[in-house]
């Protein structure tokens, strides 16, 4: 059984101007022990999925779904008072701004022991050494002293390492960690994402990686989920996606990247356009306006075609109906079967 | 891309920013924005001025163009003294350096429409009057990409990428020699990234800018500039050609500093090794005795806790601040 199943997940906000449709449609799932990456520029509705996932969004958002299914159980059948039991217990998130996340009028030790005495039942000495434990283990000097400083006493850097301790102080099965290193300096980034690596290995934490640096994921990620106008468009291990895109958004991303290994001057490859307005996405492909290889059929809604070894990618490029449609760049293309989203 | 001619020279620019406290407001301690720093930048080069939070690149500058008056120091544009410059001077001065900023929405103002924001340094110079400002107007519009009738739009109908690009327009109504970049393109999505920094060095090529580009991102750097600075609280700590500071960075912190970028291709990265420092960015209100670095340093000896290294030449154009470089004779150490 996989520890998490999402399945035809949408999620529509009510605005003044009509309703944003941030999640279209969504299918993906994750494996025990997973470090899945969610890329996407603003907009493209990673961080909506992981919110609707968790049932935090504001009432101006309707979520629906076939199945979000965490080991088996469906979440959307969860009353509140069980969602509260599973969030910060079985799935734990952190976000990007560590300040706006924690308490500032309560200390680091009263916060980290608020969930375990909650989720673990622990008692108030139990729950103070767990605390500690905690801060040792994410690398917070002194940490019996540093138990009764605030928020505010602590660097960003620490402040998210501060969280990072909260999100797994109950052994959580999966931890989202939404752009958890995007308000940190490069250096200290590092620091956060060796930590978030040597505690996975230690606990065996699934983690959802949502980011919009593809550094970041070519670092920290097994596999990769893309997502374009709030749906996925692309999936397959780190090692595929970088060496062999199959989605020319993703090769777009690719080739508008300055590296820092570049040797030669290299003019940039920018996509051309602005992303879709959410207001009116089109019936097909949301990438199809800005993409090169447009063809007529890329206005009806496109499936997903299957290269192999996990490999997706939702593009008709690869369909055999579209072999004549292909723009003469694109001649060489392989077809491939349609497939469906992996569960 | 240079012809050897010197257009801005900041020498031993200090920036202190005081910090007040109690009923009496006594001055208590200073923020040490820039404490000492010295560089020049040649005639159509880009010099990228990289840095965390807290290393002063942004109060540079500020600095440069005066909007932020120098604690101590000297700024010369075309041999001009800056800093001695009265209004009148200063305001001729704008006309030749301006600056683009980091956030696309709060640097436009919401109540103009695009067309009045690119007009306004047009008849604030006094540079075009009636029809002459519409014109123009419309052929900076177009210079950046934008369309003519976008003039008539404010700036909550754009996307991040277009504001920037009416940032742009507007820095280049004066036809200024050269444009302090401030983080450009931090706040927007990486595919709108690109088509602002091709943006930039087209107008580059076309107009024979010179740039100072400030950013955290080593890899935009990278790609755009001619010379690199990497400044660490306060104090540039090395200085070098593009392609010398990233294949042979002789300071520690810069080493670490690229090895902290994560490059996007999953098999290089399980090949890289990654120097990770220990402890946080000083605070440069009460920055370290000696070498700021010497807490974080893996190298660090005796020296460096007492004595302030100095900027010193290690090959030619090559600059670092480093006790242990000049210990080794020029030679960086290897953390890897």
């Amino acid at each position: 059984m996989r520890l998490l199943e999402v399945e035809n997940l949408r999620t529509i906000f009510r605005t003044e101007d009509g309703p944003v449709t941030a999640v279209n449609g969504l299918t993906f799932g994750l494996d025990a022990g997973e470090t899945l990456g969610i890329v996407g520029e603003s907009g493209s509705g990673k961080s909506v999925t992981a919110l609707s996932i968790m049932r935090l969004l504001a009432r101006n958002a309707t979520v629906t779904a076939d199945r979000i299914a965490l080991l088996g159980e469906n979440l959307p059948d969860k009353s509140e008072a069980e969602m509260r039991r599973i969030r910060g217990y079985k799935i734990a998130m952190i976000f990007q701004d560590p300040m706006t996340s924690l308490n500032p009028v309560l200390t680091i030790g009263e916060q980290i022991a608020e969930a375990v005495r909650l989720h673990l039942g622990l008692n108030k000495r139990e729950a103070r050494d767990r605390a500690v434990e905690m801060l040792h283990k994410v690398r917070i000097p002194l940490p019996e002293k540093r138990l009764g400083d605030y928020p505010h006493q602590f660097s960003g850097g620490m402040r998210q390492r501060v969280m990072i301790a909260m999100a797994l102080s109950c052994n959580p099965q999966l931890l989202i960690a939404d752009e958890p290193t995007t308000a940190l300096d490069v250096t200290i980034q590092a620091q956060v994402l060796e930590l978030m690596n040597d505690l996975q290995r230690e606990t065996g934490a699934a983690i959802i990686l949502i980011t919009h640096d593809l550094g970041v994921v070519a670092e920290f990620c097994r596999n990769v989920l893309v997502m374009y106008g709030g749906n996925m468009v692309e999936y397959a291990t780190a090692e595929q996606i970088f060496g062999a895109p199959r989605m020319p958004y993703t090769q777009g991303l690719l080739a508008s990247l300055p590296r820092l290994d570049d040797r030669e001057h290299r003019r940039l490859d920018p996509i051309a356009g602005q992303p879709p307005n959410l207001l009116r996405l089109p019936r097909g492909c949301a990438f199809a306006p800005r993409c090169a290889y447009r063809m007529p059929i890329c206005d009806t809604p496109v499936p997903l075609y299957d290269f192999g070894h996990g490999h997706m990618a939702r593009c008709y490029l690869y369909d055999e109906r579209a072999r004549d449609q292909r723009p003469p760049a694109a001649q060489a293309l392989p077809v491939v079967p349609a497939g469906s989203a992996p569960r | 891309m240079t012809n050897g001619s010197t257009l801005v020279r900041a020498k031993e620019l200090y920036k202190y920013f005081p910090i007040y406290a109690g009923l009496t407001s006594r001055h208590v301690a200073d923020v040490r924005a820039v404490d000492g720093v010295s560089f020049s930048i040649e005639e159509g080069e880009t010099l990228g001025l990289v840095g965390e939070s807290g290393s002063g690149k942004t109060t540079v500058g500020r600095l440069l163009l005066r909007l932020l008056p120098a604690t101590k120091g000297e700024i010369l544009f075309e041999e001009r003294d800056v800093l001695a410059m009265n209004r009148t001077q200063i305001r001729r001065l704008r006309r030749a350096m301006q600056i683009i900023f980091q956030d696309p929405f709060a640097s436009l103002n919401p109540r103009m429409t695009v067309g009045e924001i690119v007009a306004e340094p047009l008849r604030i110079h006094g540079l075009a009057s009636g029809k002459g400002i519409e014109d123009r107007v419309r052929e900076l519009l177009e210079l950046v990409g934008l369309q003519p009738y976008h003039a008539n739009r404010y700036p909550h109908e754009f996307s991040g990428g277009q504001r920037q690009r009416v940032g742009v327009a507007r820095a280049l109504a004066v036809n200024p020699k050269f444009i302090v970049c401030d983080e450009p393109v931090s706040a927007l999505d990486v595919s709108i990234q690109a088509q602002v920094i091709n943006l930039l060095e087209d107008l580059q090529a076309k107009f024979r800018l010179t740039y100072l580009f400030i950013a955290h991102d080593l890899s935009v750097v990278r790609h755009i500039s001619t010379r690199v600075a990497v400044m660490y609280v306060g104090k540039i700590v090395e200085l070098a050609d593009r392609d010398e500071l990233y294949q042979n960075p002789l300071h520690p912190y810069t080493q670490a500093l690229l090895s902290a970028i994560p490059i996007p291709d999953p098999v290089l990265e399980k090949r890289r090794k990654r120097i990770v420092l220990t402890g946080d960015i000083p605070s440069p209100v009460n920055p370290p005795p000696g070498c700021r670095f010497h807490t974080r340093c893996p190298v660090a000896f005796e020296r460096c806790t007492i004595e302030e290294p100095p900027l010193r030449e290690y090959a030619p154009g090559h600059f670092a601040a480093c006790h242990w470089v000049e210990e080794h004779g020029g030679r960086g150490p290897d953390l890897t």
